[in-house]
């Protein structure tokens, strides 16, 4: 037998494992884009030959899709705008290209059902004191960092255990609950829009409500449909920086933006959270500029959430924020012109409570999700007969 | 005759030992620090060092008689090493936030990069220096054997451990105790002259360049740990982790081994820790804590206790807790410096309550304190009325599955001991554990006792609900199995979710690592499979050995220190018996196999045998152990002719083994098969290399396992 000389052994197999370590190690950089010749930008790409064969039970084709040549289609529910080849995953895991078609693989199939409190949501000026039927299925259009539900957000539909729920049986869940509204939140819910919109339809023919905690990444034209049977949204603009939004969450702060400004156009009722990431987000200069936009664009009146960052899934390596961050923050806010302006993630902070913009008296009291006083008439404050903004019953 | 510059490359020999090891136990803190340390990142570092090491060797192969293996060489390469020493220190601390995003916890494949890029250039050094060291010291007496550079090498290595473990880690920083190990590698090198004469100016300079390096490079070490924000208020260097404190307008962070551990806000942590059990408990007089959340002692004081005993195996970071006001000083407070296991296990005190704060179960060290033997060693000391509470990891909406594995593990394991076992969803899952029954409304229990809180009073009706509970407990999974100490289950699904979390599989590395192993074994030759085995071996045993004695006995610093130096000591006596019988080199081998398999079996009757057989046997072990694998050094260069190809060859194969034995047994074998299972391969393992041994023919240098 034909041996190799031990130089020739040396040489190829120095080679040989250096080409397997720069394997094995570039895929998964590109994979997760951790690496730092990726990490300005940490946006997901479309899952090329990822889809199934044939959709499964819990499917839908898409409500807004653009057929193109080639059996290729592009979703158009999100500024991602996939474009997917016969057999492609979209960037949020759950929309697929099955012989020309876009199809959702998360109808009917939530894999998140809980009953919150509306305030955990965090919708302070939105019928308070009432329950949520809060519910999610797998996916996300973003790649955030410090997710709090990773698990669902960052999985394909058929990667997590789920329940079938269809829309005509979440509402009559819901109402059997005994809750006042439907919230789509904890993944994303953009990405399970299709079944968000039709269970929103039945839950207003039910008489329940409907509330979106999103991210806000969509396009226009889908969330305007949707605002037909929406009562009011959380949005987490999480960082008034196009770049931070890149580099920790996977997307770009325009359309959330034209998001916001939609929601505000169509009259839903619109709160607003701010994540204040340490080290990133903690900029009162971008608060400042972040207040400004909101009131030029938006006006004052929708409520403003600096919430408190916690160590979470890969960004576990920050400290919390400091509470008199926050509450430095929430003082810029008011003094910018942005009349409700909030802490959230801190217990028995004079932040949690409402105050009337106009004579500064304690309208709520809030102890984390638990409101202790109430000094509204309808939804006027008791002192002054300020009409407060939001939906109050 | 002896060359003056003989003794001299030994002098080199030894301090590159002592270097080494220091460097080598010095950066797997550093990274430890970069990477939140479970058992996969330790033994990547590890594997990472030894396989470059051992690449390094092999790369010194062409060195052999020729141009390079010069005195001259070898001094510049040793300076060289000595130059390179603290910019890794360095390179490891500083190059992580440009490399990655801050604030961002990393996967295994970023990791394993990382690691390997940063210690490169040392270790590859490092290996190479060895066996040039070998080459000098044949171009001064060409017979000189290769068994006494192992010796030499091993009395360096040894020396190093020692110095580390029982000098450096109680009085230097890291750049200091790199610094100061580099120092005998920089005046050895010093004294290496071609004619053997005295070093003169031309030497002196670079020699002193470096040094000053040193020295600049001890004077730039605080500027490297300045936090990103803040200010670092403390740094401390422990035997058991670095711990720093961060202090930011009015909150301190305290960080251990550079991931945020307790912070002065968090109100959260200390009511959850306290109230969920003592909550539960009509007059609760005694209690156990074994560490601690920031804030608990002020919960505590809510209840009239009698007794709060805190463990804390670290006195540095107690210090630190009551020094930045993290934890209080009470009346009631004991503060008891040991380690948890082994102080509940020598006590005869009956709690009410035992309260257990760590974190998730990803080392041999922490699993101790998620197993069945330690869940029943808590509930024969609670009093007939007593709770234990501990925590995992939790989840806010979701129970993804690695997760749902292990809660549903340590459910049952839980529920074996325990008539009635809660569990509380949240950012952690909390377990309470007694004989009677539990009740899951705390806010109305607290509200009973008249006792208010912050934290729970605000959010525990809208976190952990009724059906919140009821979801988490339905979400258990019947078939999980106990997680016990000989076959720790909760470790494994443990690693399935730490890659999980970062979306990548370990198939792409260990299918390039099978690949490039079969290329390796299909041209090593038999003799150097046999050195492979025992690398293999000798590491598989050490952890097997530390982490047995761990669980009966705790982890006490000094004992698992001298632990790991009898595995070092054991090699040079081993190495010096046999470098006097490599007449008969294949017999020193099969029976030095023969022995290794036997103490595999000893070993394998220590960990069924429980704390019967006292710390020494341990000591014994592991000295007899690496006793045996040091005999085979000079039998195997023997039987391979025991010249510059054959001693490469043999210390890589040496070093290759050493790093998959630590990489596979605890991340593959331990997790996977379990104790008894993980020995069971290692002892196959050597069976195969007996039988290899066994049919070696004693002058057949080069016979490849393939022929």
């Amino acid at each position: 037998m034909k041996t190799l000389s031990r130089r020739q052994f040396l040489i190829d197999g120095t080679g040989w494992v250096a080409a397997c370590a720069a394997a094995a190690a570039l895929g998964p950089f590109t994979a997760c884009g951790s690496m730092a010749w990726a990490q300005e930008d940490i946006s997901g790409s479309v899952f090329k030959g990822d889809g199934p064969k044939q959709v499964w039970k819990w499917s839908r084709e898409g409500y807004s899709y653009q057929s193109l040549d080639e059996n290729r289609v592009a979703c158009l529910i999100c500024p991602n705008h996939c474009v997917l080849s016969p057999g492609d995953r979209s960037v949020c895991r759950s929309k697929v290209n099955v012989n020309g078609k876009l199809y959702s693989l998360a109808y009917g199939n939530p894999c998140a059902i809980h009953i919150d409190p509306i305030e955990k949501k965090p919708l302070y000026h939105f019928a308070p004191r009432s329950t949520a039927f809060s519910l999610a299925a797998a996916g996300c259009n973003f790649r955030c960092l410090n997710c709090q539900n990773w698990e669902i957000s960052q999985a394909k539909p058929h990667e997590v255990q789920h329940r079938e729920l269809f829309p005509a049986d979440v509402a009559g869940s819901a109402k059997q609950a005994g809750c006042h509204s439907i919230a789509y939140t904890y993944s994303e819910p953009v990405t399970f829009y299709e079944y968000m919109l039709d269970t929103a339809q039945a839950a207003r023919e039910a008489g329940l409500r409907n509330v979106l905690i999103s991210n806000g990444y969509i396009n226009r034209e889908p969330l305007v449909d949707l605002c037909r049977r929406l009562d009011a949204a959380n949005i987490n603009l999480k960082a008034y920086s196009d770049a931070i939004y890149r580099k920790l969450n996977g997307g770009r702060l325009a359309p959330v933006l034209t998001t916001l400004k939609t929601l505000h156009d169509q009259g839903i009722h619109l709160e607003i959270t701010n994540l204040v990431v340490p080290t990133y987000v903690d900029d009162a200069d971008l608060v400042r500029r972040m207040c400004a936009w909101i009131l030029k664009e938006v006006g004052p009146d929708h409520p403003l959430h600096f919430l408190r960052f916690q160590p979470r899934y890969r960004l576990d390596r920050l400290p919390q924020t400091p509470v008199s961050t926050l509450g430095r923050f929430r003082e810029i806010a008011v003094a910018e012109g942005i009349r409700y302006a909030y802490i959230g993630n801190v217990p028995h902070h004079d932040g949690n409570h409402t105050y009337c913009h106009h004579c500064r008296r304690l309208l709520i009291a809030r102890a984390g999700y638990h409101i202790r006083e109430v000094h509204l008439n309808a939804s006027r404050c008791e002192y002054c007969g300020t009409a407060i903004p939001g939906v109050w019953a | 005759m002896k060359s003056t510059n003989e003794p001299r490359i030994i002098a080199v020999v030894i301090a590159t030992g002592i270097a080494s090891v220091v460097t080598q136990l010095v950066l797997i803190r550093e990274f430890l620090s970069q990477f939140q340390g479970n058992e996969i990142v330790i033994a990547l570092i590890l594997f990472s060092w030894l396989t470059l090491g051992g690449l390094g060797t092999l790369l010194a192969r062409p060195a052999a008689g020729g141009r390079l293996a010069t005195l001259q060489a070898l001094h510049w390469l040793s300076l060289a090493l000595v130059l390179f020493s603290t910019p890794t220190l360095f390179g490891a601390r500083l190059l992580r936030d440009l490399v990655f995003t801050r604030g961002v916890s990393v996967g295994f494949y970023p990791t394993f990069v990382y690691i390997a890029s940063i210690t490169a250039p040392y270790a590859l050094l490092i290996g190479f220096l060895l066996p040039l060291s070998l080459f000098g010291l044949r171009s001064q007496r060409a017979d000189y054997p290769g068994a006494l550079v192992y010796i030499w090498d091993n009395i360096g290595d040894v020396s190093g451990g020692a110095l580390f473990s029982f000098l450096v880690v109680f009085w230097m920083t890291p750049v200091q105790a790199i610094a100061a190990a580099h120092l005998p590698l920089l005046a050895a090198a010093l004294f290496l002259q071609p004619s053997g004469r005295r070093p003169g100016p031309a030497r002196m300079w670079p020699s002193a360049a470096v040094f000053l390096v040193l020295v600049a490079a001890v004077a730039a070490e605080k500027a490297t740990l300045a936090p990103s924000q803040g200010e670092l208020a403390h740094y401390r260097e422990t035997r058991y982790g670095r711990i720093t404190v961060v202090a930011q307008q009015e909150l301190v962070t305290l960080y251990q081994d550079g991931a945020p551990l307790l912070s002065s806000q968090d109100e959260a942590s200390a009511e959850e820790a306290v109230h969920y059990a003592l909550a539960q408990i009509e007059d609760a007089k005694r209690v156990l804590l074994i560490s601690a959340p920031a804030g608990v002692m002020e919960e505590l004081e809510k209840y009239r206790l009698e007794s709060i005993d805190y463990i804390e195996v670290d006195p540095d970071l107690t210090e630190v807790l009551f020094d930045f006001n993290l934890l209080k000083r009470i009346p009631a407070l004991r503060v008891i410096h040991a380690d948890g296991r082994a102080f509940l296990a020598d006590t005869s005190t009956s709690y009410d309550a035992i309260l257990v704060h760590l974190n998730d179960p990803q080392t041999f060290q922490t699993n101790r304190f998620f197993t069945d033997r330690f869940l029943s060693l808590a509930r024969s000391r609670l009093s007939e009325q007593g709770v234990l509470g501990f925590s995992m990891g939790g989840f806010d909406n979701y129970l993804a599955e690695p997760q749902r594995r292990k809660l549903s593990s340590i459910y049952h394991t839980a529920k074996a001991e325990f008539s009635d076992v809660l569990m509380l969803p949240g950012e952690r899952v909390f377990f309470i554990c007694s004989n009677r029954p539990l009740q899951t409304g705390i806010p109305d229990l607290l509200r009973r006792k008249g006792i208010s809180t912050l934290s729970i009073s605000a959010y525990y009706e809208g976190n952990v609900t009724p059906e919140r509970i009821s979801y988490l407990r339905g979400q258990m999974d019947p078939a999980a199995p106990p997680n016990t100490e000989l076959a720790p289950y909760v470790m494994r699904t443990a690693f399935s979710e730490w890659f999980a979390k970062y979306d990548s599989s370990p198939l792409w590395f260990m299918g390039a690592l099978a690949c490039v192993l079969g290329f390796y074994f299909w041209h090593a030759s038999r003799v150097e499979f046999v050195l492979f085995s025992t690398g293999w071996v000798a590491m598989g045993s050490e952890i097997l050995i530390i982490f047995a004695f761990q669980i009966f006995f705790g982890y006490i610093y000094f004992q698992i220190g001298l632990i790991v130096t009898a595995f070092l000591a054991g090699l040079l006596p081993g190495a010096l018996w046999g470098h006097r019988r490599t007449a008969r080199a294949r017999r020193v081998l099969v029976l030095s196999d023969i022995a290794l398999i036997g103490l595999l079996a000893a070993t394998f009757a220590a960990v069924h045998a429980g704390d019967r057989l006292g710390q020494a046997f341990y000591l014994f072990l592991g000295f007899t152990v690496s006793f045996a694998c040091g005999l085979q050094f000079p039998a195997a260069l023997r039987l391979r002719g025991d010249d510059g190809r054959a001693a490469t060859g043999v210390f890589s194969a040496d070093l290759i083994g050493a790093a998959l034995g630590t990489l596979v047994t605890s991340t593959i074998l331990i997790p996977f098969l379990g104790i008894t299972g993980a020995i069971g391969a290692l002892m196959g393992l050597k069976l195969l290399s007996l039988l290899i041994a066994g049919t070696l023919h004693e002058n057949l240098v080069a016979q490849t396992i393939s022929d």
